[in-house]
């Protein structure tokens, strides 16, 4: 479907031009405020849509499907305030890519496994370093040569960690990877949740599942995961900056991945027993992969057990991934791991939905968040913060595109959207138009060309993740700042990608 | 039409026809794997069977391609071509499946993580069969 181009411009005031609301479709988006823009409920929606987003990202918006999905969020049983939408917003399936909704556990509210995504608990690691680029400079074929044959990636299997932990890290997490040798003590403490989603149950989660898991703990994948080094480019906050481990022009490393195929088939198993579970509870949905069931039923305790148990496999195979990283350059640069200084500045999930307690109306209620392609993002003081992050807000890891830079964010107080923000750039460009404009080695070429070493798990896939297939990052990053969702605290610069 | 392959931002998406169910369930296999390599049907090297009932076609179709994606991350497999048995008078189908191994080709996209459902369509034509099926990829 083609949606009618229609962008209406208005003066406001004497020097000021806004665009006062933007039409998708036949849907009014009003601009609510200067990175706010809202669809008022119509039809089954109980509340409004909200999406964070810049006069520039709203034109990308208005050109697929995602307004409409945060529409169809906004019909959820029991969902409260708003169906918001980060500025990093893109057309998923069922939840936009950046949806963030949240429902009311006592009122009936439901939770949804499209609103979490095949990929639970997804998520960024961020590992600082004591490495400069000059040194990096010195040992860069090393370094990436090492990283090329250590990271497993790309179709196919290849794991680092044995698929005989995998009962234990069902239930136990990045812990479970850290009795076995892999990473250090202190990083659970960085580690949202600490590296292990509570209530996990290993009984929730299929045969099929635990097979798929089982050649994979310790491996990136392919898609748009990725290993990626880089250098503080930027300090725009040095207080929070140096409460998190970051300097300028220290090397840094990033990973992005999730919980693999053992993660992919919960889903699958999830939304199968779902879809008839819903006429039992008397719900309807305008998409099936909104499938859905109250939070306190039967079906909603099941799949927040396999949930639990999905991203315990995540938070684990993060963990495996950056001690082999880790190894990567101690290896190369001929020193112990600890000489590497490669400690965990933050690990942060953005496909997950989590029980949590926020102010509605005045009340602290209990919600089911979802967050899916946006990542949480507590502000300063928040409980469940470790004490040494309790004064700046939790790190809020947003990568940019393979080439462009990434941002780290930290949480405010005044979050709108229960403390969520950006989880990325946000793709702008199907695979197939990708693909068509340059070939893999041309993007390949590029980036080296710029200084961005690259190894990919295949050179033709390479063409799909081009940096131009995704947003400006740097824009997302403002809209986040500007939005109130997130502070701008250091900004990256990357230097080599080992691509999925 | 064989089968099409359908832009989305992020995913991807296969709508095909069928003279029959079972041969739109041929289609859209043979689509969705087409998404990860190009592979003449000589080069077959082993087979695997799927046998799955649902209780629509909807859940049929997405039933049956979850199995195969399965399938092909547990053997390490790209599928290309399949034989499909659907039973007379029941939701019920077997699936023969022949593929490459992953370290034998050169893949064109990345591997399927899911198969959703998000726009599903199956339904029966006056024509024929038509579906529409988009992937987490």
């Amino acid at each position: 479907m083609v949606w009618p181009s229609v962008f209406r411009c208005l003066t406001i005031g004497p020097s000021a031009t806004l665009v006062p609301v933007v039409k998708v479709g036949t849907m009014e988006y009003r601009r609510i405020s200067d990175v706010v823009w809202e669809l008022a409920p119509y039809g089954a929606m109980t509340v409004p849509g909200r999406i964070f987003a810049s006069e520039t990202l709203m034109e990308l918006v208005r050109l697929e499907h995602a307004a409409e999905q945060v529409a169809n969020v906004a019909q959820l049983r029991g969902i409260r305030r708003a169906s918001f939408a980060m500025p990093d917003i893109h057309w998923g399936y069922g939840f936009p890519i950046g949806g963030v909704a949240a429902t009311d556990v006592d009122a009936g509210g439901v939770i949804s496994p499209g609103g979490v995504g095949f990929d639970i608990c997804c998520g960024v690691r961020l590992l600082a370093s004591r490495f400069t680029e000059a040194d990096f400079n010195e040992n860069r074929e090393a370094v990436m040569g090492n990283l090329d044959q250590s990271i497993p990636r790309g179709l196919g299997k290849g794991a680092i960690a044995p698929g005989s932990l995998v009962p234990e890290v069902l239930t136990r997490g990045a812990e479970a990877v850290l009795d076995a040798g892999y990473g250090w003590e202190a990083d659970l403490e960085r580690c949202e949740e600490h590296g292990t989603s509570a209530g996990a149950d290993a009984k929730a989660i299929s045969d099929h599942a635990i097979a798929r898991g089982g050649g994979q703990l310790g491996s990136l994948g392919a898609g748009n995961h990725f290993l990626e080094i880089q250098v503080v480019d930027e300090v725009h906050d040095p207080f929070a900056a140096e409460a998190f481990g970051l300097a300028e022009g220290m090397l840094v490393v990033m990973l992005h991945c999730g919980s693999r195929g053992l993660g992919h088939q919960t889903c699958t198993d999830q939304l199968r027993v779902m879809g008839p579970a819903m006429s039992r509870h008397g719900l309807t949905v305008p998409d099936r992969q909104l499938a859905c069931v109250p939070v306190r039923s039967p079906e909603g305790d099941e799949y927040l057990k396999a949930m639990a148990a999905a991203a315990n496999f995540a938070w684990a195979n993060r963990h495996v991934l950056a001690h082999s990283a880790r190894q990567a350059f101690a290896k190369a640069f001929g020193i112990s791991l600890e000489e590497t200084g490669m400690r965990l500045v933050y690990d942060v999930a953005h496909n997950l939905a989590k029980i949590e307690t926020h102010d509605i109306d005045g009340r602290p209620t209990e919600l089911c968040v979802h967050r899916k392609g946006a990542t949480r993002a507590f502000g300063p003081g928040h409980p469940d913060l470790p004490e040494d992050l309790r004064s700046t807000g939790q790190p809020v890891l947003v990568p940019g595109s393979m080439g462009t830079s990434s941002w780290v964010l930290r949480g405010v107080v005044d979050n709108p959207a229960f403390f969520s923000a950006a989880h990325g750039a946000g793709r702008v460009m199907s695979r197939k138009q990708a693909k068509q404009r340059e070939p893999g080695r041309v993007v390949r070429d590029k980036l080296e060309a710029e200084g961005i070493s690259v190894r990919p798990g295949s050179i033709g896939l390479l063409a799909e993740e081009a940096p131009y297939a995704y947003k400006d990052v740097d824009q997302v990053a403002d809209v986040c700042a500007r939005g109130h969702l997130a502070a701008k605290v250091a900004r990256l610069r990357p230097v080599g990608v080992v691509k999925g | 039409m064989p089968y099409r392959v359908l832009s989305h931002t992020a995913d991807t998406g296969i709508e095909a026809t069928g003279d029959s169910l079972a041969s739109l369930i041929n289609e859209l296999a043979m689509g969705m794997f087409s998404l990860v390599a190009t592979i003449e049907p000589s080069a077959v090297e082993r087979w695997t069977t799927v046998r799955v009932e649902s209780p629509t076609p909807e859940d049929l179709v997405v039933d049956t391609l979850s199995e195969l994606v399965y399938l092909s991350e547990i053997e390490d497999l790209v599928f290309c071509t399949f034989r499909v048995d659907l039973s007379p008078g029941a939701l019920s189908v077997t699936l023969e499946a022949g593929g490459v191994p992953v370290a034998a080709i050169e893949p064109s996209g990345p591997p399927i993580k899911a198969v959703t459902y998000h726009r599903l369509v199956v339904e029966e034509r006056e024509d024929g069969w038509y579906g529409r099926v988009y992937f987490d990829v």
